[in-house]
């Protein structure tokens, strides 16, 4: 096990997966952490709904690297090291029930996942590209969706300006790191196999694109190449908090079923 | 000995009658089933599409359709397998799931509509399930399963749910 762990996490390919993965478990797991709270019904249901979604992306990549490297994806979900999860701090920060961060975080978000989703299509492994593909496409309801409500809120009142731009004020430094990369995927020298650069123009370009219709400001970076984060294992302590929680259950009962 | 074709023709006939649990439609009218195969003379290998990656219940179809079809008196074990490739889209449900979801108050896209990536918010290309009325509008992208919608009609009031249909 140990060893299939280790193979894992020493394979470039599985790594990129993996981060997303993680990303997508830890914020389908916070952002479930609204539901019955939504600020209409209708968001309430769309919000848990794009959590449903998310987790089961986690669980469609997790199967994916679980079948690869024979791991029990409920293991790799549930049993790793916190070290040995990559997700970034974006999607374990406490939003504090502000839902103008709530907000701001997925959108951030899904026009990052989406570009990564694609990255992943493009692999030599069909298993892999089918499952992307699907995921892209459910994706694409996200980024919709999320691009409606910013362009309603940008549009309107100016406490849901101000709220808007404090959040992403708020949001900012952590959606940086997500453009981090593992280690080891920086330093193999495949000039073009990390695909960071071209993630974080698309990113950018995206989200921009959406910003210049409205007065809302970012100024975002490319994190450089020594700064480090959740991509290589060193997670904020809202992290573990998150951890605790979302392993609760598997800890007082292993291998329980429902 | 038994004709594979004819158990085949049992198995077919078993899926039929097995419904979604949350639409109401059997899981063949509604395209999920790709593939039926049987593996060395009594052991049935079901392959099916998820609607969605995140639909809950997908364990709960894989039940149905291991409980029944190992109900069959030729067949010892059956197998379900999710795949996704081809990927599931509204364009496999049937006529006669159509009319089913329809009559329910469940739209489904025509095969030459628009695809809902984008989501449309203030267009009403889908008419009323109810009353036939074009002027219906998105309430909302999501709704009570990942793979409705919920429109309101204008005309006559009523919300009904609209089947998603993604370019995948």
């Amino acid at each position: 096990m140990t060893n299939a762990m280790d193979m894992m996490l020493n394979d470039l390919e599985a790594l990129l997966v993996l981060k997303l993965a993680d990303d997508k478990l830890f914020l389908g797991h916070i952002q479930s952490d609204w539901t019955g709270l939504g600020p209409i019904l209708e968001e309430d249901i769309a919000s848990s709904s794009m959590a449903q979604d998310d987790l089961s992306h986690a669980l469609v990549l997790y199967e994916y690297l679980g079948s690869r490297f024979s791991i029990d994806p409920d293991v790799l979900a549930y049993e790793r090291l916190p070290s040995q999860y990559l997700c970034c701090d974006l999607v374990t920060v406490p939003d504090d029930f502000d839902w103008a961060k709530a907000l701001i975080r997925r959108w951030f978000f899904a026009h990052y996942a989406a570009p990564v989703l694609d990255q992943l299509a493009l692999f030599n492994d069909s298993d892999l590209v089918e499952r992307c593909r699907r995921l892209r496409a459910e994706e694409s309801l996200h980024i919709s969706y999320l691009n409606d409500w910013m362009q309603r809120l940008s549009s309107g009142s100016k406490e849901a300006i101000v709220r808007l731009q404090n959040a992403i004020d708020f949001m900012s430094d952590d959606a940086r790191m997500l453009f981090e990369l593992p280690g080891m995927i920086l330093n193999v020298d495949r000039p073009s196999f990390d695909g960071r650069e071209e993630l974080f123009n698309e990113w950018s370009s995206s989200t921009h694109e959406i910003l210049s219709t409205t007065n809302l400001k970012t100024n975002i970076t490319l994190p450089t190449t020594t700064v480090k984060g959740g991509r290589n294992g060193v997670h904020a302590d809202h992290f573990i908090a998150q951890l605790t929680e979302m392993n609760e259950v598997r800890c007082k009962d292993p291998g329980a079923a429902w | 000995m038994v004709n594979q074709s004819d158990i085949l023709k049992s198995i077919n006939a078993a899926l039929c009658e097995i419904t979604d649990p949350e639409l109401p439609c059997s899981i063949v009218d509604l395209g999920l089933v790709e593939d039926v195969r049987i593996h060395k003379g009594h052991t049935a290998i079901i392959t099916l599409l998820p609607t969605f990656s995140g639909c809950p219940a997908l364990d709960m179809i894989t039940n149905d359709v291991t409980k029944r079809i190992e109900d069959l008196p030729q067949i010892k074990s059956c197998r379900v397998d999710w795949i996704f490739n081809p990927a599931w889209t509204t364009d496999r449900i049937s006529e006669a799931g159509r009319a089913s979801l329809k009559a329910h108050g469940v739209t489904v896209a025509k095969h030459e509509d628009q695809l809902e990536n984008q989501v449309p918010l203030t267009t009403s290309v889908i008419a009323c399930p109810f009353c036939k009325s074009n002027q219906t509008r998105l309430d909302s992208p999501f709704g009570p399963t990942r793979c409705r919608m919920i429109y309101y009609c204008e005309a006559c009031q009523n919300s009904f749910e609209h089947m998603k249909r993604l370019d995948v």
